[in-house]
């Protein structure tokens, strides 16, 4: 499953998570950024969009999912040549669990659920708020 | 009944939601999201939230009830109510799901079952309370008012 919410600023990002409220709220935050968002239920999904040659200036990654998980996936992406930042998600995630993203190639751990001011901090980060987006 | 009262009732209601931890700042965070675009998102999101909480209890409780308990099937479905319960701010029924994973992880099955009882507890007490909270706000808005903010 993929939702493609269309704007007009040019940034993109790439929601992975299995749970559709987690997806709704977090929807909301990124649409408010006024970032175009596509959505996948699963990191094989999420694989299967970079391999059909979607590109994404930002990649939120849910830790736990059916099907495969989001370590795996992150994995997957880099082996691809996948060079997008990875933010990990994940709640209540013991220091070994993170290590383990990490190591898998996120570029960093947000603790669930995500807030106004996590996300905001995020952006800035990777340098996509409003005004600052990443050249492609 | 006056506006201002209205509006003092609702709040005062909303502090001891969050006083009493039935809420925590999540819900907070939904209310700053929801603006002129999307006027009934919060609404939205908890009517989802007690949709989809609803289906995992009564499948929770179908899974633990069987002769041989699929551990893992129950931990997946805990691993979902926690993750919504805390994107809502439903903060009671998240911290039962936390004790519940722990119950599936000693694949415990009368630990699993009394949470089970529990997390249903928090899960019907917050429902009431949020039904409470938006019928406030109906009346509040019924009664020609804003409803105020609680940040």
């Amino acid at each position: 499953m993929a939702a493609l919410a269309i704007s007009s600023c040019g940034r993109r990002a790439l929601l992975v998570d299995d749970n559709v409220i987690n997806r709704m709220v977090v929807r909301k935050l990124v649409e408010e950024q006024g970032i175009a968002l596509e959505e996948a239920e699963n990191g094989k999904e999420a694989v299967e969009l970079v391999k059909e040659g979607r590109v994404f200036d930002l990649i939120l990654m849910d830790r736990e999912m059916p099907v495969m998980d989001g370590p795996q996936a992150t994995k997957q992406l880099r082996s691809l040549g996948v060079t997008t930042p990875i933010v990990a998600l994940s709640a209540d995630a013991m220091q070994s669990d993170k290590d383990s993203f990490l190591q898998a190639g996120a570029d960093d751990f947000v603790e669930k659920p995500l807030s106004v001011d996590k996300f905001a901090l995020v952006l800035t980060k990777y340098g996509l708020q409003d005004g600052q987006a990443a050249d492609q | 009944m006056e506006i201002g009262n209205l509006q003092r009732r609702y709040l005062d209601f909303a502090s001891t939601l969050f006083h009493e931890g039935f809420l925590d700042n999540q819900f907070t965070q939904l209310q700053q999201l929801q603006d002129e675009s999307s006027p009934e998102f919060v609404l939205e999101v908890v009517t989802l939230f007690f949709e989809d909480s609803e289906k995992l209890l009564d499948e929770l409780s179908r899974t633990l009830n069987q002769q041989a308990v699929d551990f893992k099937k129950v931990d997946a479905h805990v691993h979902q109510l926690k993750g919504s319960s805390a994107s809502i701010g439903a903060q009671r029924v998240k911290n039962v799901c936390v004790a519940f994973r722990n119950c599936c992880e000693e694949m415990n099955q009368e630990g699993c079952l009394r949470c089970l009882r529990q997390v249903r507890n928090e899960y019907f007490l917050v429902k009431n309370k949020l039904e409470t909270l938006f019928a406030l706000e109906q009346q509040i808005v019924a009664a020609g008012g804003s409803v105020p903010m609680m940040w």
